[in-house]
Formats: C-alpha cells, sequence, structure tokens
C-alpha cells in the first residue's frame, strides 16, 4: 500500500516536472526566436572601477543605436540592459543572475575586476550565455568555460612579462611587488621573481588587505628589503594610499603601476611630487583606427581609455557573432565569433559595415577600437601593445610603446 | 623585530583616528542603547563636508574640521528623526539593521553628488620626521594632537557639564530623568549631534591621510565597531582605550601575520573580550 503510495507520488512529482518543463519550454524559444535580441552591460558603475563603468557601457550603447538604426540584426532590434557589479563579487553575481534569467541575453559585456569575472562567468555559461570581459587575471580564461569567454584584455601574465623586462632594462636590481590580494596577485609575484631570478634581480614581495586607510606599516616591512624598482598591483583607491605613504616614508627608489591604477582620479588627487617620475603602463587601444575615431565621437572625448575601446569591441564582435551564427543563442555565438574576428575575411571596423557583407554571404575579419581582436582557443587575445608612460609635473607622458 | 617600535608608532597614529568615531559610535549606544552602523556613511559625509570646505570654499583644514563636526552632527541628528526614531520601538535589532539601510542609502547620495572619484584635500604632502629610526609624519602628529584636544575638551564637557550629567541620566534611566525634568528628546538629539559630528572628524581626519571617495567610512567601520566592543559598549573611556588596543594590535599583528588578515585582529579582539570580559574592558556589568 504505501509503496504504491510512493509509486503514485513519484509519477505525480514527475508528471509536475515534464509538465513544468513543457510550460517553460516553449516560452524560452518564442524568447530567442522573436521580439528583440538583448545583450547585456556588466560594468562597474560604482566602486574602485566606476571611473571606467559609465564609459564602457556608453560605447556598447553607441554601437547598439547605430545597429538598431541600420535595421538591426537578423531582422530584429537590439535591446541593451545595463547592470553595475559595484566592483563587487557578490553584487555581480546577483546582477549576473538578473540578465541571465530574467532578461534572457545573448551576452555580457564588460565586467572589468577579475574577482568579478571569476563569479559572474560560471552563472553566464551555464545559463548559455557568453561573456566577454576585460579582465586581466590569468585563471579567468583557464576556467572550464567552453568557448563562452572572449577577453580582449592581455592577460596577467603577459602584462607582468612586458612590465618586468621593462623594470630590468631600467636598471631595476632589487625589484619588489606589492598589492592587495586579488585573483592575479600570486601569479604576477610568481612572474616577476621568475623575471628577477632570470636577470640576477632580488625579488621581494607583500599582499596586503584591500581597502585599508593606511599602509604605513606595510610600506616598513616592504622597505626593509631596500628595494629600488617597486610594482603595484592594486587598484586606484589603495594605491593613491600606497604611494602617499611611500612618498612619506622617504621611499627613492622607482616605481611602476598598471595605468587603471595609476588613472587621472589618482594623479588629481595626488601633488605632483609625489607622482614624479613614476611609470604606467596599459595595453594600448589603436589610436589611429577608424573605430578609434568611432568611440571617440560616441563618447565625446579626446583621449579613450583603454576599457571603452574593449567594450565597443565586445558589443561589435558579439553582433557579427549573432549574424555570422544566425541565431541570438550564446551556444551558437561561441562557435562563430572566431570566424568573424580573425581569419581572410573582408577587414571591417564595425558591426553595420560587417552585417551587409555577411548579409551578402561574405566573410569578415573584424579590426576594432583596442586592436585586432583576434583570439585564441580559450579566448585570451593575441597580439597587443603596451604603452608605458611616466609622469612628469602632474602629467603622464609617453615613454615607450612595445 | 626590528620594526616594532615603529609598528607600535604606527598603531597609536591609527588608533588616534579611531578613536574619535569609536566615542561618537559609543555614545550612541550609551544613550539610544542600539549599534548605529550609519556612522560608516556620516564619516564619509563629514570627510566630503570637510573637502568641501577646503577645496572649493578653499578654507583651512580647522575650519574644515568644523564644517565636517556641524554637517556630520546635523545630518546625524536629522536622519535619526526621520528614519531610525520609527524603528526603535521595534528594537535593538531592527533599528540597527535600519541604520545599515540607511548608511548604504547616505553612501550613494554622496556618490550621486560627488561621483566615485578619489579627492584629496589641499594640503602639501611632506616627507616624514625621524626620530632615531622611528619615523612620524607630521600630518598624522597633527591629527593625534587635533584627536587629543577634541577627545579632553569632550571629557570636560561631559564630566562637568549640565549636558554631561543630563546624558548620564538619560543613558541610566530614561523614566527617571524624564520625572527629574531632563528634556530627553533634547538631550537624546544633542547627544547624537555630538556624536555624530565626532564620526565626522574623524572621517576627514582619516581622509587627511590618505584621500576620500564615497568607501571612505565603510573602509574603517569594523575596526570602529571593534573599538567600541572592546572597550565596552557606553564607555566613552573604553572606547579610546579600545580604539588604541585595535589600533596597535592591527599594526603589532603584522610580525606574526601576513598583512591580508589585518582586519581579522579587531574580530579576534572582540572575540577575545566576548568570552573574557563580556562588558568589555571598561564597560560596566549588567543586571
Amino acid at each position: 500500500m504505501n509503496k504504491e503510495l510512493i509509486m503514485r507520488r513519484r509519477q505525480l512529482l514527475a508528471t509536475g516536472a515534464i509538465g513544468a518543463g513543457a510550460l517553460t519550454m516553449p516560452r524560452m524559444a518564442w524568447a530567442q526566436s522573436d521580439g528583440p535580441i538583448m545583450l547585456g552591460t556588466l560594468t562597474p558603475l560604482t566602486g574602485v572601477g566606476g571611473t571606467y563603468g559609465p564609459s564602457m557601457r556608453d560605447a556598447v550603447a553607441g554601437v547598439v543605436d547605430s545597429v538598431n538604426a541600420a535595421g538591426g540584426v537578423l531582422g530584429r532590434q537590439i535591446e541593451l540592459v545595463s547592470e553595475d557589479t559595484q566592483t563587487n563579487p557578490e553584487a555581480a553575481v546577483r546582477a549576473a543572475r538578473k540578465l541571465v534569467d530574467v532578461d534572457e541575453v545573448s551576452a555580457i559585456i564588460g565586467t572589468w575586476a577579475s574577482s568579478v569575472t571569476t563569479a559572474v562567468a560560471p552563472v553566464a555559461w551555464e545559463g548559455g550565455t557568453m561573456v566577454f570581459t576585460v579582465s586581466g587575471s590569468d585563471t579567468i580564461t583557464e576556467l572550464p568555460h567552453d568557448g563562452y569567454i572572449i577577453r580582449t584584455q592581455p592577460n596577467s601574465r603577459l602584462q607582468i612579462d612586458v612590465a618586468g623586462d621593462f623594470m630590468i632594462a631600467q636598471g631595476g636590481g632589487k625589484l619588489a611587488w606589492i598589492g592587495p590580494q586579488t585573483p592575479f596577485a600570486q601569479s604576477s609575484i610568481d612572474i616577476l621573481g621568475d623575471i628577477a631570478g632570470e636577470n640576477g634581480a632580488s625579488m621581494d614581495s607583500l599582499i596586503y588587505e584591500a581597502d585599508r586607510t593606511s599602509y604605513r606599516s606595510e610600506v616598513d616591512q616592504i622597505m626593509t628589503g631596500d628595494p629600488d624598482f617597486l610594482m603595484l598591483g592594486g587598484y586606484a583607491a589603495d594605491s593613491t594610499v600606497l604611494l602617499r605613504d611611500l612618498y612619506q616614508a622617504g621611499y627613492e627608489g622607482k616605481i611602476i603601476g598598471p595605468a587603471y591604477a595609476i588613472n587621472a582620479s589618482v594623479l588629481d588627487a595626488l601633488p605632483a611630487e609625489v607622482l614624479e617620475g613614476l611609470f604606467t603602463w596599459e595595453g594600448t587601444p589603436d589610436v589611429g583606427s577608424g573605430a578609434y575615431a568611432r568611440v571617440q565621437e560616441i563618447l565625446g572625448v579626446d583621449v579613450v581609455d583603454p576599457y571603452s575601446a574593449q567594450t565597443y569591441d565586445h558589443a561589435n564582435l558579439a553582433i557579427l557573432a549573432i549574424a555570422a551564427a544566425g541565431s541570438a543563442a550564446g551556444s551558437d555565438m561561441r562557435m562563430s565569433v572566431r570566424s568573424i574576428s580573425q581569419g581572410d575575411g573582408e577587414a571591417v571596423d564595425n558591426a553595420v559595415d560587417g552585417l551587409a557583407i555577411l548579409a551578402g554571404g561574405g566573410s569578415v575579419n573584424y579590426n576594432g577600437a583596442s586592436g585586432p581582436c583576434d583570439f585564441t582557443d580559450i579566448g585570451d587575445i593575441t597580439g597587443t601593445q603596451f604603452l608605458f608612460k611616466q609622469i612628469t609635473n602632474g602629467e603622464a607622458v609617453d615613454f615607450e610603446t612595445v | 623585530m626590528e620594526l616594532i617600535p615603529q609598528l607600535l608608532v604606527n598603531g597609536v597614529l591609527y588608533g588616534s583616528l579611531l578613536a574619535l568615531p569609536a566615542i561618537g559610535f559609543t555614545m550612541i549606544f550609551a544613550v539610544l542603547r542600539f549599534p548605529n552602523f550609519a556612522v560608516a556613511s556620516i564619516a564619509t559625509l563629514g570627510a566630503f563636508a570637510g573637502w568641501v570646505a577646503n577645496v572649493p570654499m578653499g578654507l583651512p583644514i580647522l575650519l574644515a574640521v568644523v564644517a565636517a563636526f556641524v554637517i556630520a552632527g546635523i545630518v546625524g541628528v536629522l536622519t535619526d528623526d526621520l528614519v531610525l526614531r520609527p524603528m526603535r520601538p521595534h528594537g535593538a535589532l531592527t533599528t540597527a539593521i535600519a541604520s545599515i539601510a540607511l548608511t548604504v542609502v547616505l553612501e550613494n547620495i554622496i556618490r550621486f553628488g560627488f561621483g566615485n572619484d578619489l579627492r584629496g584635500y589641499d594640503l602639501p604632502i611632506v616627507r616624514d620626521w625621524r626620530f632615531l629610526d622611528i619615523r612620524v609624519g607630521p600630518q598624522q602628529f597633527e591629527n593625534l594632537v587635533l584627536a587629543c584636544l577634541i577627545m579632553v575638551i569632550l571629557f570636560v564637557f561631559l564630566r562637568y557639564g549640565r549636558f554631561g550629567k543630563a546624558m548620564r541620566a538619560v543613558a541610566d534611566n530614561p523614566q527617571l530623568a524624564a520625572l527629574k525634568g531632563i528634556p530627553s528628546g533634547t538631550v537624546t538629539r544633542l547627544a547624537m549631534f555630538i556624536a555624530m559630528g565626532l564620526v565626522g572628524v574623524g572621517g576627514i581626519l582619516q581622509g587627511l591621510g590618505t584621500a576620500i571617495d564615497p568607501l571612505t567610512g565603510f573602509r574603517f567601520i569594523l575596526s570602529i565597531f571593534a573599538a567600541a566592543v572592546v572597550g565596552g559598549l557606553g564607555s566613552i573611556p573604553g572606547a579610546v582605550l579600545g580604539a588604541f588596543v585595535v589600533g596597535i594590535g592591527q599594526e603589532l599583528s603584522l610580525v606574526v601575520l601576513d598583512p591580508t588578515y589585518k582586519s581579522a585582529v579587531g574580530f579576534l579582539a572582540i572575540l577575545v573580550v566576548l568570552i573574557f570580559r563580556p562588558e568589555g574592558l571598561l564597560g560596566e556589568k549588567r543586571q
């Protein structure tokens, strides 16, 4: 008797589950094949990345507007939904769930901090959604993402390699790395340590806690090794505190920091003498390109930051991938994205031109505002330029390009 | 090991910055019996009020500190009247949760008005003084002196002034104080004004040594909370002692711990105190 009841209950549950599935599936299929194609931006509108997020979002909106004005893609208009990561993994995951589950976006564009992208990526690939990111940590493209991640930012290995060689070339003999706990902290230390070892330099490191209001004691600790070239590994807020503490402590050696950490707000917040001689480096956008000029126009600025240039490319790549796949499903886009980003197709620098060529049966090779936009099998960018700058009288002046 | 004297000095300097907001936090607890986490955003507000006075208006730092005190105090009283007072009949926990919501709202209002960019005060940054092998920043030293001065004035005001006695009476027994003709509403508002004013001054002093953004107060709320709990919630001398214990403890921890775990020291201090002396170092046992 009891067994029978249990069997009936199981049958009921199974029937219910199938019924619920049947009710849901047509709706999902309907949502993906009719109405506007949904794209999502997930940029840091607030938090330490808040300096970049708004213009990153606006660059994407500019691309969407131009494609919609030209008739859309696959005969459908594109609708853009923008969410804020708050530069915080927990907030970003909540926003990503909304983009994937509620808005059913085809792609999430513009995750910035590596910790955010690491947290958001599984939500996206489990929901069959592409992620276009500007995060640098090596570990991101090493995730089992099955093709769902495309990264336009040089990975941290490449960044540290280039900067480490620069430090040695500039005469660094006692290198040190100091920065907060991030997904790329330890790998940065390891890579810089290898470069130091290969060149007979010494290497010291210190990982501090992010979001402190003073790093006086950390500075005292790193200075016990008497370094002559320091690499900063943090973001703008903690780097400001750290640079101030280093100056006050009487540090006389050289300093290099990523340009996203030593950004315009840091130059405004600190007096020129604290920053004098400091080096920055960044993957540089393709400044002379037509795509770069278009981002300048969209944002109404003379100098486009590297992240807005990259999200402009993300939007173009996503739209062209949808057109090439003939589908707005992330699972199809991940297969088609390399067919429009690299190869022998006709070179284009915007989605509107590319869509016209694809509609005529041609193939395209997208080269964007951030560079050639060619990707490895795991989604890393290949081939990019780095620009080193030096702060002189409070201004970042071009030093060299490698 | 040779770093220990320097770490001690750094700890004292950091503790002095924690002391003022910790006093504010504990004063509010003494009178109203709830932990007001809105101090995080009020500290940020004080830092921004001081910045407006110092940079766009070109006022000297001392006047900027006064502006931080007044604006933080006024906003503290207004937000308490409008948001937290209606919550108080529902209990301390409800009010504390409402104060967390309030701090998020205030933080975002500041963000809306000023954006996310870092802002620095109009102050020269100078190299530290060196005594033997120990370095002390002139600005940090000025902050220490200013914080100590404010603490002395506050102590005298509360210990010997009529308001101090009235505040202690309301804190001990509001009903009895009311029977004695002490206007508890006025006393509460004045206590809130002074407490939030101190929190605002803590915010600007913190900012003078670094730079400010909408998360300035949030970054040291955990240390403020730890200082108040370690010293004994409701005890003003306790908050000062707790601030120095937490400040020195966090800096000295670098001798044995990775800097990544610095904040854990504050929580460890709370844990140890709650296990062995739940009322805090200088707190009074409750019946």
